[in-house]
């Protein structure tokens, strides 16, 4: 198994700035208010240990449970699947509207998140020997990657498919034509889908054995996360209704019949996102030695984030493994 | 299949512990008249002392002893079995070598294979997946420092004396990082070497220091040493498009640090803020199965009969070649000095 830690640098405001998130944040917990407010079912047990799920917070009245094995957080309501997915579509749209912050800042997003996603999906294929591969996507539509995927000439086709419908109807997409996906993706997929091992369930049917699985995802045991908790603004359902520790993800894939290739944290804002919030609100409680690191230079800031990265403790998490059999 | 090991040292009992662990295995006898039975696992079978080497009981023979044993029992393996391993170095020198390669020639159905696990180990497989079209370009030049601290019995052990390995660390560890650079450039020539005794006073090198080229031109420079204090695996390849560091070894001590991969892609001022400061990215690996493959592709070989993909004659060949043309250079001066 590999770790990959990265020197690439840039700053929150070039991706997901903290001020205007407020906007696209209230839209989400709106939304999912709104989809909680028929009929729900409260999750009772761990997906990834079966442990019966603790109380934990709430997240604008929103509830959240963890996991007492793995330390996991769960959103502790959820409606009807076909509810869920309706919801899922819906904040997928406003992240392509104006109301949103993701447009004006495409440019950007595409240099510092698109872009080094497809280099790393490009080098784990080129370390495995694996070239033009079939790709399954599996993303709540419309998908924002489709595209990148599509124009980059590296896979021999790209089937996207609705998450939902891959966890929940377990049908093969007819885009496949029969064929097995060779590689497929779950780009943050497993933090706001209602049934994280469906969804598993429905990629590993579509891998042929051998395929490799890419996952990223925001984990609870990642510096941010671990200092924030659910004070944290990026941490919001539909977006986030799952939050795995590493050490869950990674369980919930061997579960499941994969072979880890690569665990890495390789993340580079968990120091700024922080600060970030330490500075609209000096009020969150944070231990004498985060206060220092948050007011030391850059270069001590810059240490500490590789650090974060090398260990295996930021919160941005990212994943391949291979299909056994 | 029924595994004849000769030598229980160091590396006899790593190739024996895989052995153990694989499933066509069903029978190891160890041969090693140095080794006291008392002190052993009573789950290694250790053939009696003084009683022939047992070859008709073997499907096939690891070789695994002193370098000035190697090249003897190699020979009379092919001959008795038809299936070698032999350990790194295949032979104290290229004479002892072509007694090894002649017969394997003289049995077109034997089955030989050599100890060169490096070309296995994670950091090296991935470097070798990121160099060419599509990755980072074709290499360059390539640059790489092995090296060891020695410890007090450094001198006492028979890896340095002359008539028993035939050569200092060059051949000893050095062979490992040449396999290396015949892996990503072919075979290559000698262009230059340097080797001192200078510290160990052991009548061998312990230190090397060897430039070399490829047929097309391509450079490469070895420092092999027994003098670098703090324990040194470094391979630096450099590419048209971009650069590969391996360091650090999986190793059972640790000592040479974690294995990791840097791979860094060539930006020039239109790319990148600083000119000469890429953004690199670094694998960090956790798991070594270059034994376990190595000896696995070994048996797969003789159980199919076929030759094996892994430390191949060809291979050794080149290193062996490489290692005759340096000392061919370069053991006067070592002479002269200690004089």
């Amino acid at each position: 198994m590999r770790s990959v830690q990265t020197q690439q640098r840039f700053e929150l405001s070039s991706v997901k700035p903290f001020e205007r998130l407020a906007q696209y944040r209230k839209i989400c917990l709106d939304e999912t208010r709104r989809a909680l407010s028929g009929p729900v079912t409260r999750r009772e047990k761990s997906p990834v240990s079966g442990a019966p799920l603790e109380p934990f917070g709430d997240v604008e009245g929103l509830e959240y449970l963890r996991c007492p094995e793995t330390n996991s957080l769960f959103l502790a309501q959820l409606p009807a699947w076909a509810e869920w997915a309706k919801l899922l579509e819906a904040v997928g749209r406003v992240r392509q509207s104006p109301q949103a912050f993701h447009l004006d800042l495409e440019q950007s997003r595409v240099e510092n998140v698109y872009l080094p996603k497809l280099e790393w999906i490009q080098e784990a294929l080129r370390l495995q020997g694996m070239a033009s591969p079939i790709l399954l996507e599996a993303a709540s539509p419309p998908s924002t990657f489709g595209r990148f995927l599509q124009q980059n000439g590296m896979f021999a086709d790209v089937v996207t498919v609705d998450e939902m419908k891959l966890a929940h109807l377990r049908e093969t997409p007819a885009a496949l034509k029969g064929r097995k996906a060779q590689a497929a993706l779950l780009l943050e997929s497993l933090d706001r889908i209602d049934d994280p091992q469906g969804l598993i369930g429905g990629v590993r049917a579509n891998l042929g054995g051998g395929g490799l699985l890419f996952v990223t995802s925001l984990v609870a045991s990642g510096f941010d996360m671990a200092v924030l908790g659910l004070r944290n603004r990026y941490f919001y359902p539909p977006d986030r209704a799952n939050c795995f520790t590493l050490r869950a993800l990674t369980a919930l894939l061997e579960h499941a019949g994969f072979e880890l290739i690569e665990v890495s944290t390789p993340g580079v804002l968990d120091v700024e996102i922080v600060e970030s919030h330490l500075k609209a609100d000096p009020a969150i409680p944070v231990t004498g030695f985060e206060k220092e690191l948050i007011a030391s230079d850059r270069e001590i800031r810059s240490a500490f984030q590789a650090f974060l990265q090398e260990k295996g403790l930021s919160s941005f998490a990212r994943l391949v493994a291979r299909k056994k059999g | 299949m029924r595994c004849l090991l000769l030598g229980y040292g160091y590396m006899g009992r790593i190739r024996h512990q895989v052995l153990r662990q694989h499933p066509q295995v069903k029978e190891i006898i160890v041969v090693d008249p140095g080794v006291d039975p008392a002190a052993l696992d009573p789950a290694v079978r250790l053939w009696p002392k003084g009683k022939e080497i047992p070859w008709d009981q073997a499907d096939a023979v690891l070789v695994c002893t002193p370098n000035n044993l190697t090249a003897e029992l190699c020979i009379e393996g092919l001959r008795r079995c038809g299936r070698v391993f032999c350990e790194k170095p295949p032979g104290r020198n290229w004479e002892e070598f072509s007694g090894i390669a002649q017969a394997a020639q003289q049995r077109p159905d034997s089955i030989l294979a050599f100890g060169l696990n490096h070309r296995l180990h994670p950091a090296i497989e991935a470097a070798k997946a990121m160099v060419g079209a599509g990755g980072l370009g074709e290499v360059l030049y390539v640059k790489g420092t092995y090296g060891k601290s020695g410890g007090l019995r450094y001198r006492e052990s028979w890896r340095n004396k002359q008539e028993i390995s035939g050569g200092g660390i060059l051949l000893d560890q050095g062979i490992h990082m040449l396999d290396l650079f015949c892996f990503f450039l072919g075979p290559l020539e000698v262009v230059d070497a340097v080797l001192v005794d200078s510290f160990w006073r052991c009548e061998v090198e312990d230190n090397a220091f060897v430039l070399l080229k490829s047929p097309n031109g391509i450079p490469a420079f070895l420092h092999s040493s027994a003098t670098l204090w703090k324990h040194t695996f470094r391979l630096e390849i450099g590419c048209r498009d971009g650069y590969l560091i391996a360091s650090g070894l999986l190793s059972k001590t640790g000592s040479y640090g974690r294995e990791q991969l840097v791979i860094g892609r060539r930006q020039f001022e239109d790319e990148a803020f600083a000119l000469g400061n890429p953004r690199e990215e670094i694998i960090q690996f956790d798991r070594d199965e270059s034994w376990e493959k190595e000896v696995n592709e070994f048996l797969q070989a003789v159980t199919e009969g076929r030759p094996p993909r892994y430390g191949t004659l060809e291979a050794a060949a080149n290193v062996m070649a490489i290692i005759r043309d340096v000392y061919r250079l370069q053991k006067p001066e070592i002479s002269e000095r200690k004089v």
